[in-house]
């Protein structure tokens, strides 16, 4: 039997998990390419037009699966993973999106419910509603996930030690393991950026090898544990209710207060709300800070253009700030 | 003191709660060009539209002296339960110094709500505030009646604006108000007041009813929706909206035994198409889209702000809704771009469109 996930949204933080689990289980696992026009085009067409765009690849994704003659599309409802936290809107309502847009996956969408305390989302309990469906017994669900989790858990340390997730990702999935260490750069830029934003080249435009390419070493908020962001937001009195914008945001105020950050980039989709107040935060804040910021927003028109010229534009002026403070701090 | 409160649907009901508690009360003006202006030149360029009318609506009361504002806060998962952090934020950066009461959902913070709560009762004894509770409670309740019923006369009404007069007259009825036997009068008052109005008699069948849904704040609020409801009774089709004060109470507020609340029904008949309660009234809009086609609604509008993040992942179940219970809906993105031409000539089509099907069912 064969298994599709789409290489869309969350692929990028728990593919290592899910591939592992349904492998265990017996099953294979097929994904999609990468993101590519015509696949965008085709998700379009069927969604909704004011919807972001990581929502409409994400259907793209889902046609793509259905042409691979998959048996089942695993589309998992994504509750929450933070006690009193949740996800955006979309997410929780996506599989009913999918269900009712695409009629053809009807009857072929596994959607688990997954709530989880923490970042680890392998209790057995998100999964057993899917045991009857595949035919598998809650015995080997549960040993299935003890090594899924055991895998996740190695794809984030080997997040946190400052590789990207595409590196990582592409490292597990050859079986090779990185060899090169993360080189530093001569400017430091922080991302936010959610991951599948980032390293979906189609949305981002490859930013991150835009970057590399000018000696920049980059910092993601996926390159951090849980916990290190969970202290940044101690002081705030509500937080936000969505907790990888949490993530976002608590990363934001590190790279405010890091002074080894020269500047932070904000990517964010058109249209995605919970950015919209991210963005207004730390727009305020980074005035305080004196940290320069800014913001890219993208949708389905993809003119590389503008991103190039702005991100050089950007870059040139943090450059010539640092370059100017070393200069200051040597006649000193 | 000087409070006020954000403007949404009939502003009697919260202006009385806080007079009656003795405070003094800055009744915030109608959002109008200026209130949108104000709101948007201050606000995240991609925040939801309600977020920027009400900041209007605050710059504007705070202009006229308010330097207390009272709110309700939201639980989330959509960005209204976030309304409070940001508007606070924005307006201390604007240099405004006034104090944002922010009524969160208790369970959430107990020790704020108490401390909320005892800002609010101003002195007052607990005894006071039920009573005082009571009385806006039913006062709700009996004008969202009075509400119901104008909104049916009005596809009927002889002379054009009989209808906007009556309740006008209504309002300043009910705004009078002080105690218990008052809301009573009150009821009898408005009721011979409705009755005034002069209407066409038309024949059942040939009735157009229309069910209005989307997310609480654009489906109330007449000023920034371009009088949705006007429009459409003035094209001839009684409207019911999904939202009402008086109901947003009995879910909200009010323990689920006592109240029974009509919308616990209502996310019964959405558990088909939207199985959790994704924030917002996403859940809710399907659920009541469910309910008219049931009732034997003509048509339903669905109204949702720009980029609202429930209420799109709404939008895109509901073709499924329409196929399956043949009943045809349109939906409106709101913001701040208010192009009333465009609104009439897509709401004048979908009339006809509901018309025309109407008739060849008779037929």
């Amino acid at each position: 039997m064969k298994i599709g996930i789409p290489k869309a949204l969350l692929y990028y933080y728990y593919y290592p998990l899910w591939k592992v689990l349904f492998e265990e289980l017996g099953f294979e696992v097929v994904t999609t390419k990468n993101t590519a026009k015509e696949l965008v085009n085709k998700g379009i067409k069927i969604s909704v037009s004011d919807i972001c765009v990581p929502i409409k690849i994400f259907n793209g994704h889902v046609l793509e699966l259905l042409e691979q003659d998959v048996d089942y599309i695993f589309v998992p409802r994504m509750m929450n993973i933070r006690k009193g936290e949740y996800f955006c809107p979309k997410f929780m309502g996506l599989p009913d999106m999918v269900k009712y847009s695409l009629t053809d996956a009807k009857d072929m969408l596994l959607t688990p419910n997954i709530s989880s305390n923490s970042d680890d989302i392998s209790d057995v309990r998100n999964y057993l509603p899917m045991c009857g469906i595949l035919g598998v017994s809650a015995f080997k669900m549960r040993s299935a996930l003890k090594k899924a989790r055991l895998s996740w858990k190695e794809y984030r340390s080997l997040s946190t030690k400052g590789y990207t997730a595409k590196e990582v990702l592409d490292a597990m999935e050859s079986g090779i393991d990185i060899k090169k260490e993360p080189e530093g750069g001569f400017l430091n830029i922080g991302l936010m950026a959610y991951v599948y934003n980032l390293y979906d080249e189609f949305i981002s435009m490859g930013i991150v090898d835009r970057l590399r390419e000018r000696n920049i070493s980059i910092q993601t908020f996926e390159m951090f544990n849980e916990n290190v962001l969970d202290n940044q937001l101690k002081g705030m009195k509500k937080v936000l209710f969505w907790t990888f914008s949490n993530k976002l945001l608590a990363v934001g105020y590190k790279f405010l207060k890091d002074v080894n950050i020269d500047g932070i980039i904000h990517i964010t989709a058109f249209g995605c709300g919970p950015d919209s107040l991210i963005g207004k935060i730390m727009e305020l804040e980074s005035i305080d800070y004196k940290k320069p910021f800014m913001t890219i927003r993208v949708d389905e028109h993809m003119g590389e253009n503008h991103l190039q010229t702005r991100v050089e534009a950007f870059i040139d002026m943090i450059y010539r700030k640092k370059v100017m403070s070393i200069k200051e701090a040597n006649i000193v | 003191m000087k409070v006020s409160f954000p403007y949404m649907g009939t502003t009697v009901i919260y202006k009385k709660l806080l007079e009656l508690l003795g405070h003094e009360v800055i009744e915030p003006p109608v959002p109008s060009q200026r209130t949108i202006d104000l709101g948007v030149k201050n606000s995240p360029e991609f925040a939801c539209y309600p977020l920027k009318i009400i900041l209007g609506s605050y710059i504007e009361a705070i202009e006229l002296g308010a330097t207390t504002l009272v709110t309700s806060g939201g639980h989330g998962p959509c960005r209204a339960g976030f309304y409070g952090e940001t508007h606070s934020r924005i307006l201390k950066n604007m240099g405004y110094d006034i104090d944002l009461i922010v009524f969160d959902a208790y369970k959430r913070d107990i020790m704020g709500t108490i401390k909320n709560v005892r800002k609010i009762m101003n002195g007052n004894s607990l005894f006071y505030l039920w009573e005082t509770l009571r009385i806006v409670y039913l006062m709700a309740k009996s004008m969202d009646k009075m509400e119901k019923k104008i909104q049916k006369l009005r596809a009927y009404e002889v002379c054009y604006g009989d209808c906007n007069r009556a309740w006008e007259k209504v309002q300043k009825v009910f705004n009078d108000i002080k105690n218990i036997e008052d809301v009573k009068k009150a009821k009898i008052k408005s009721k011979s007041i409705l009755d005034d109005i002069k209407v066409i008699k038309i024949p059942e069948p040939e009735k157009i009813r229309v069910g209005i849904v989307g997310e609480i704040y654009v489906v109330m609020e007449k000023s920034i929706n371009l009088k949705i409801e006007e429009i459409l009774g003035n094209m001839g089709a009684e409207v019911e909206r999904s939202q009402y004060i008086s109901e947003w109470i009995d879910y909200n507020l009010l323990p689920i035994w006592i109240s029974k609340p009509h919308e616990l029904e209502i996310l019964k008949k959405g558990e088909k198409y939207i199985k959790e309660i994704i924030g917002g009234h996403a859940k809710q809009t399907v659920g009541h889209i469910v309910d008219y086609a049931e009732r034997g609604f003509d048509g339903v509008v669905h109204l949702m702000p720009f980029a609202c993040l429930p209420e799109l992942v709404s939008q895109s179940i509901i073709p499924a809704i329409t196929n399956e219970y043949n009943i045809p809906v349109i939906t409106l993105p709101i913001d701040e771009q208010t192009g009333l031409a465009n609104v009439q000539t897509r709401i004048e089509a979908f009339l006809d469109l509901i018309k025309n099907k109407k008739r060849i069912r008779i037929a």
